[in-house]
């Protein structure tokens, strides 16, 4: 059987290249930073080992805590046979196994997807998303969290977060502390940065990785609403979804959104609107912009991109 | 998926289909109908995503017209139904069984052969047993089969669908694993 001749999409290079030169900058940060730790002499390993249990910890445990924190409850087919039903074939079409289905009763129309792998994916709508939607759209939004679950997004985040947890953890210890279990020993003599020198890198760790993920959640998000565009083949209906959502959030009263800000990084739309705005600190990109990729996508299905 | 993919968000294209096994039924029938009392109905499907260009709707009506040129030797008559999910559904039926999977055949390569491969989600046969229908749907992108006993609304029979699997034994290329055998619903077949 020949090979697929020509694609709907074209490849977005771009996207890819700055990903990765995302990915490789906060590599290099960790470097150095593990660097610095090691030639400070401090108790780096054990300090390693205890955060990388609690970062395990979050892998395994974080879906369902996220889960419980909007109050969402696992579907059967009988109680939402519609949701069911279309993410059935999202899953023939995208190639994946099917993820456990919840539905969070909340007016906010969002949705996430959990779960640190393919088989134990969960995605979760909310009632005000169902009720919001049309079914196009809703399909649109379903496969932008069913390509979240393919890209393994929340492992790649929870892994990036990883070394900033370190950091920030070892700038709390220094400030409760004031540097009491760094100084009096002969050790420092050897060599070694000073305690405070070691805080001041974890800061400045802590700060630039920070931005650094928050850029590399901003690429996933893209990478997601682009998946959902080829699963779906109807990039235009996940635009009228993101509008439709936009919209509907800036209507909807300020408790809701303050009780689901927690869920930011998962959410398909981020709930602060306003913060949303400044690009550089947020985890989604700003609306305009994944409007105007999904319009290219289209004008790349239509044949008519110039 | 690779490291890479997962590393640089997602593959840029769908998973193209799996090598062609369509054809498996068309042998596996007739030991259906002599052992297991399975058989088949005078009608097949198979569904797709229409996506909304000029293009994809060109390859469509050539596709139709294949069909019914093609029908003139066959007899096959063709039909087409969008379901409530938005796919399309394309209603092949003959009383020769052999020419139904011809059929299902030339829509897919049609579309696979201008790069549509990738939009097809599967064909469906339908089977009688004892005056149950049981259908068996063929995954072009895993390009294996499984049986489908629905009942009632989104409701499957498990069981009876875990006996036809052990029986058909390597009549099929069978999806081995559970939480891929994907119901569809509504088969307006």
């Amino acid at each position: 059987m020949a090979r697929e001749t020509r694609t709907a999409f074209a490849r977005d290079t771009g996207l890819q290249t700055r990903m990765l030169l995302t990915m490789f900058l906060l590599g290099l940060l960790y470097a150095a930073f593990v660097g610095a730790l090691l030639y400070a002499g401090v108790g780096a390993v054990l300090m390693v080992v205890i955060v990388g249990g609690l970062a395990l910890a979050q892998l395994f445990t974080s879906d369902k805590l996220a889960l419980a924190s909007v109050g969402a409850k696992e579907v059967t087919p009988a109680q939402a046979p519609g949701l069911h039903a279309l993410i059935e074939r999202l899953c023939i079409q995208a190639d994946l196994p099917k993820p456990k289905i919840c539905v969070a009763d909340t007016p906010v129309p969002n949705a996430f997807a959990m779960g640190r792998s393919q088989k134990k994916a969960v995605v979760c709508a909310t009632t005000g998303l169902m009720n919001t939607l049309s079914p196009s759209e809703l399909e649109g939004v379903m496969a932008h969290e069913l390509s979240h679950v393919k890209n393994r997004d929340v492992l790649v985040m929870t892994v990036a977060s990883f070394f900033a947890t370190i950091a920030s953890m070892i700038s709390q210890f220094g400030l409760f502390f004031g540097g009491g279990f760094g100084g009096g020993g002969g050790d420092d003599e050897d060599g070694g940065l000073p305690f405070l020198a070691i805080i001041l890198i974890s800061f400045i760790v802590y700060a630039i990785s920070f931005v650094l993920i928050l850029a590399l959640s901003r690429y996933r998000e893209f990478s997601a609403d682009r998946g959902a565009a080829l699963v779906t083949g109807r990039p235009s209906a996940l635009s009228s979804a993101l509008v439709k959502i936009q919209n509907q959030m800036e209507h909807t009263p300020q408790q809701d959104l303050r009780a689901a800000g927690n869920m930011n990084a998962f959410f398909i739309v981020p709930t602060s609107v306003k913060s949303a705005v400044q690009t550089v600190f947020s985890t989604h990109p700003a609306m305009e912009k994944r409007l105007a990729r999904l319009q290219q996508l289209e004008q790349q299905l239509q044949g008519t991109a110039v | 998926m690779g490291f890479l993919d997962a590393l640089l968000g997602g593959k840029k294209k769908l998973k193209a289909p799996a090598p062609d096994r369509l054809f498996a039924m068309t042998t596996a029938q007739v030991a259906f109908e002599t052992s297991l009392g399975l058989k088949h109905r005078d009608v097949a499907g198979i569904v797709f995503q229409p996506l909304a260009t000029a293009d994809f709707n060109s390859i469509v009506t050539e596709t139709n017209d294949l069909l019914r040129g093609a029908a003139e030797d066959t007899g096959t008559t063709v039909e087409s139904a969008d379901d409530e999910f938005g796919y399309r559904w394309m209603i092949l039926r003959d009383v020769d069984f052999d020419d139904l999977v011809v059929s299902l055949n030339l829509v897919s390569t049609q579309l696979q052969g201008s790069g549509y491969g990738d939009r097809i989600l599967a064909a469906v046969f339908v089977f009688e047993e004892s005056g149950k229908r049981v259908y068996f749907i063929y995954n072009f992108k895993r390009g294996a089969y499984y049986p489908f006993v629905p009942v009632g609304r989104q409701e499957r029979d498990t069981e009876h669908e875990l006996r036809l699997m052990a029986q058909v034994g390597t009549e099929l290329p069978l999806e081995q694993e559970i939480d891929r055998r994907l119901p569809l619903w509504e088969i307006p077949l």
